[in-house]
């Protein structure tokens, strides 16, 4: 028999992610609240704060729960009236009664009683609420979900691929350790506690099981998606928050929120491995999922075609050995840096920025050698008949002419 | 043909394997045949799928490879060799092909005979490999010359086929050979392979479009799946998907188990021809572990020639890229005491592989070598394989010994290098050709004339009687490179088939 699951928060970054991967997974599922934008998911009415109906959990084995009301948080902070704690404590009760047998609630490894930020309290005390219930050993768990990146650019993850776009950052926060998870990851974790959760756990923390700062997280996004690397300046807290203030009262300039900054400056390290374990979740390299993300998927191509263009010294007019030679780049470890961008724009200069000595170490040599070996596989080799001595002579030339930009910029390049 | 009643299993499809199971398949034995590939490796694809690889598996630096060994063919062949057969290297290459037609895929097809010169130390004679070594040229078809200076160096076993159009630096090269005073140390031909140059039977005539390398959909340069076609006609004859793993004591003979859930065939008579490295790794747990073997190879110089009267010339569009041309020049007043090699064109060749190791940029690197290769060729100058010393260590280990090749030339093999590049040199002078800088010796191994593992005739556990026979394991027969007491300087494959028709033929009971 499928397995029923009842989704809150479906429409968010998470839960459309979550909603999908169940469904290809054979499970049954009943959104509450807003589906995914164009799924045709079965949804029900709901707001956070009310009681859903009953006939939504009918045959269902386990709620996800995800939804989270932001702007609560900013009205009532920690204080009785938040929705999002009354909220979870209806439903899980309504579930309950609807005869459940599991209750996942959608935490965060900022969850704890001394937080800087209301996200991060918010979530701990539903977490201490769920717990006392009398019911809730074996059925209710507590996921607390780490700096998810990966997927759509929404919510956390857009705004820091909107950061990472930039060559200069001051930002606050950057020695505090984050735990980066793909999306697909917490989806995975969360399934797998809804569907067949390891005994013995009710608090998960689903988060890489090794923390890096926020600082080399952000240069490891932008590494990732632009090929380069980023200053990034620390800003105080303070100053930041006073910021933060000044920014409401500016108009034309986007306000940030204290809250986020908050939940930046106490972010803390959990262990997962533990979890992650008991959950079968086995996590990617963060550098090698980013690059499967969208903007750096043109940059391959761009590439192989200015290699090739340098290479064969005439433009390819064939896309399928452009593709092929962007295809072995994206797989190559040497792609992590990229092409000087210059060596993109101007094939031609290229030459500028070549080792002495070729070297399959070097990212702008092997990136050729690769190049040469596609040109080669083209059917029709360009024939000039220019004679011998004039090409060697000419190339000579330029050789002699590159040598002292090649000395500097092709060390630099390496 | 019911496997249980087979009389022979033979492990390994390629030369020497289908050498040694025809004559005995043609003798109405009962014979199986283990290889660990399949029939799906033969599609030819398009250009750039026989040059990259289908799912690019080829494109990837090939720093230091020989080209041939950078196709895609021949990187599936090595790749799925290397995965099955775990040996640790230190300066050697350990080569060795898993797949239909063995590593005889990805060779250069040069074949020569040895004479009673290059046999001493063995245990048979020029006579007895004779017969054997026509029916074996007239099998596979052999292109070449019969009437110039190198013809009888390369025998005169089997009918030749008329010899490929010669590129037309290696024809300058052999004109102004023939025109200068000849030294009697030195002496140069036309390359002896096996090429067909007419159809015959399934295999089609070379089509000269220069693309060798990438490899032959007409079968024009043999492989050991033409003769797996004719024995696949016989019932008496099956062949099955599966690797060897080990080899196990039975009552009455022997058993081959082979790897992941492929079962086993027993047989009183097993014969190894798995190439030297795949034999030594099967044959290796039947020894006493702490043995000290050796592996001789063939020690291999490469050294590129500019010949520049020919940069005006016009660049060929057609031909073959194996040896034009082969030499040999003697060491020494002792017969047989000589090194030999090919010379092959560079047309035909990538361009990629030589531009890496120059040191230009690549733009200039690529530009230059296309000016240049119509004038250049390279030539490769083999050692007798004296001049290795490689050795084989078997470690005691849980399941079955660790083995370790340590690569290594013998002393005093860089004094015979230089003074044989040396005479080279003004040989090569003498005809028209500058040797360019670049000459470069492979690392052992990559030469792929391996042997000496199992002597035939020596009188130790790890020795083999003149039938290939295991002398501390009664019944299983190696007959491929690991049973050649030497390796000479010639090119060894066409005596390890004639070799394996041999001991095949003795143990068919025939004549």
């Amino acid at each position: 028999m499928p397995q029923r699951l009842v989704v809150t928060g479906a429409s968010g970054y998470i839960g459309a992610r979550l909603v999908e991967r169940a469904r290809q997974r054979g499970c049954e599922v009943v959104v509450l609240g807003s589906p995914p934008p164009g799924s045709d998911v079965t949804a029900i009415p709901w707001r956070l704060g009310e009681v859903p109906r009953l006939t939504a959990f009918l045959s269902a084995t386990a709620v996800v729960h995800l939804a989270h009301d932001w702007a609560s948080d900013r009205a009532h902070g920690t204080g009785p009236d938040n929705a999002n704690l009354k909220g979870a404590e209806i439903l899980a009760e309504t579930a309950r009664g609807g005869g459940l047998s599991r209750f996942i609630f959608a935490s965060t490894t900022s969850a704890r009683p001394e937080a800087l930020n209301a996200y991060g309290k918010i979530k701990f005390a539903i977490e201490e609420r769920l717990k006392t219930m009398p019911w809730s050993e074996g059925r209710i768990f507590c996921a607390r979900i780490g700096l998810v990146y990966g997927g759509p650019e929404r919510a956390q993850y857009g705004l820091m691929a909107k950061l990472a776009g930039l060559p200069v950052l001051p930002m606050i926060g950057l020695d505090r350790e984050v735990q980066p998870i793909h999306v697909d990851e917490v989806v995975e974790g969360l399934l797998r506690l809804a569907i067949d959760p390891p005994l013995g756990r009710q608090t998960v923390v689903i988060a890489s099981p090794a923390p890096m700062t926020f600082g080399a997280w952000l240069r490891t996004v932008r590494r990732a998606r632009h090929g380069r690397g980023m200053l990034l300046v620390p800003v105080p807290i303070r100053l930041a928050l006073a910021g933060c203030d000044l920014s409401k009262r500016i108009r034309f300039v986007p306000t940030v929120e204290r809250e986020r900054v908050l939940g930046l400056a106490g972010a803390a390290a959990m262990p997962s491995a533990g979890d992650l374990a008991a959950l079968g979740v086995w996590l990617r390299d963060p550098f090698r999922a980013l690059m499967e993300c969208r903007p750096a998927r043109r940059r391959p191509v761009a590439e192989s075609a200015a290699l090739l263009r340098y290479v064969t010294g005439a433009r390819v007019r064939s896309p399928g050995a452009i593709i092929r030679l962007a295809r072995a780049l994206r797989r190559d470890p040497a792609f992590r840096r990229a092409m000087p961008s210059m060596a993109v724009r101007w094939p031609a200069l290229t030459r500028l920025v070549e080792p002495m000595r070729p070297s399959m170490q070097h990212r702008v040599s092997r990136r050729l050698h690769l190049a040469a070996m596609v040109a080669e596989s083209l059917p029709d080799q360009p024939k000039r008949r220019v004679l011998w001595f004039v090409t060697v002579g000419v190339q000579l030339v330029l050789e002699a002419v590159a040598t002292p930009f090649r000395l500097v910029l092709g060390r630099l390049a390496a | 043909m019911s496997e249980d009643d087979a009389e022979f299993v033979v492990i390994g499809s390629g030369p020497a394997g289908v050498s040694a199971a025809l004559p005995l398949v043609e003798a109405g034995r009962r014979v199986i045949m283990l290889d660990g590939g399949d029939d799906r490796d033969t599609q030819p694809g398009t250009a750039w799928e026989r040059m990259l690889g289908s799912r690019l598996e080829a494109l990837t630096p090939d720093d230091g490879l020989s080209p041939k060994m950078r196709a895609p063919e021949a990187r599936a062949l090595m790749g799925a060799f290397q995965q099955q057969v775990q040996i640790e290297e230190k300066d050697f290459l350990a080569v060795g092909g898993l797949g239909r037609g063995g590593l005889a895929r990805i060779w250069g097809g040069f074949v020569g005979e040895l004479d009673d010169d290059d046999l001493r130390g063995w245990p048979i004679t020029a006579f007895d490999l004779r017969p054997s070594y026509d029916v074996v040229v007239s099998r596979i078809g052999v292109s070449g010359s019969g009437d110039d200076d190198m013809a009888a160096f390369y025998g005169a076993s089997g009918a030749l086929l008329a010899p490929p159009p010669l590129g037309p630096t290696a024809a300058r090269l052999l004109r102004r050979y023939q025109s200068v005073r000849r030294d009697p140390d030195f002496a140069l031909g036309r390359a002896r392979n096996t090429l067909l140059t007419e159809n015959r039977w399934q295999r089609q005539s070379c089509d000269y479009r220069l693309d060798c390398l990438w490899g032959c959909p007409r079968g024009a340069i043999y492989d050991g799946r033409h003769d797996l076609a004719l024995l696949r006609q016989h019932g008496n004859f099956a062949l099955r998907d599966a690797t060897a793993h080990r080899l196990a004591r039975t009552e009455d003979g022997w058993e081959v188990v082979t790897t992941a859930g492929g079962g086993s065939l027993r047989a009183p008579r097993i014969i190894v021809a798995a190439g030297t490295v795949g034999s030594l790794h099967l044959v290796a747990p039947l020894l006493r572990t702490a043995t000290e073997l050796r592996i001789v190879n063939s020690p291999v110089i490469a050294m590129p020639l500019l010949v520049p009267r020919r940069l005006l010339g016009r660049t060929p569009t057609s031909g073959h890229s194996l040896a034009q041309l082969g030499f040999r020049l003697s060491l020494s007043a002792e017969p047989g005491d000589y090194v030999s090699g090919a010379v092959y064109e560079m047309i035909g060749l990538p361009p990629s592989t030589f531009a890496a190791r120059m040191p230009l940029g690549r733009r200039a690197a690529t530009e230059i070598f296309r000016a240049l290769a119509p004038a250049l060729v390279v030539a490769t100058i083999y050692f007798p394989g004296r001049w290795s010393q490689n050795t084989v260590t078997l470690h005691p280990a849980a399941n079955g010994p660790r083995i370790e090749v340590r690569g290594g030339v013998a002393p005093g093999f860089d004094a015979a290098a230089r003074s044989v590049r040396r005479r080279l040199t003004a040989i090569w002078r003498r005809l028209g050709a500058r040797p360019l800088p670049g000459a470069a010796l492979g690392t052992a191994g990559t030469d792929a004339h391996l042997g000496g593992v199992f002597p035939m005739g020596l009188v130790e556990p790890h020795g083999t009687n003149v039938y290939g026979e295991l002398r501390t394991a009664p019944g299983i027969h190696l007959v491929d490179g690991s049973v050649l007491p030497t390796i000479p300087s010639k090119f060894t494959t066409l005596t390890v088939m004639a070799n394996a028709d041999r001991i095949g033929r003795s143990l068919a009971g025939l004549p």
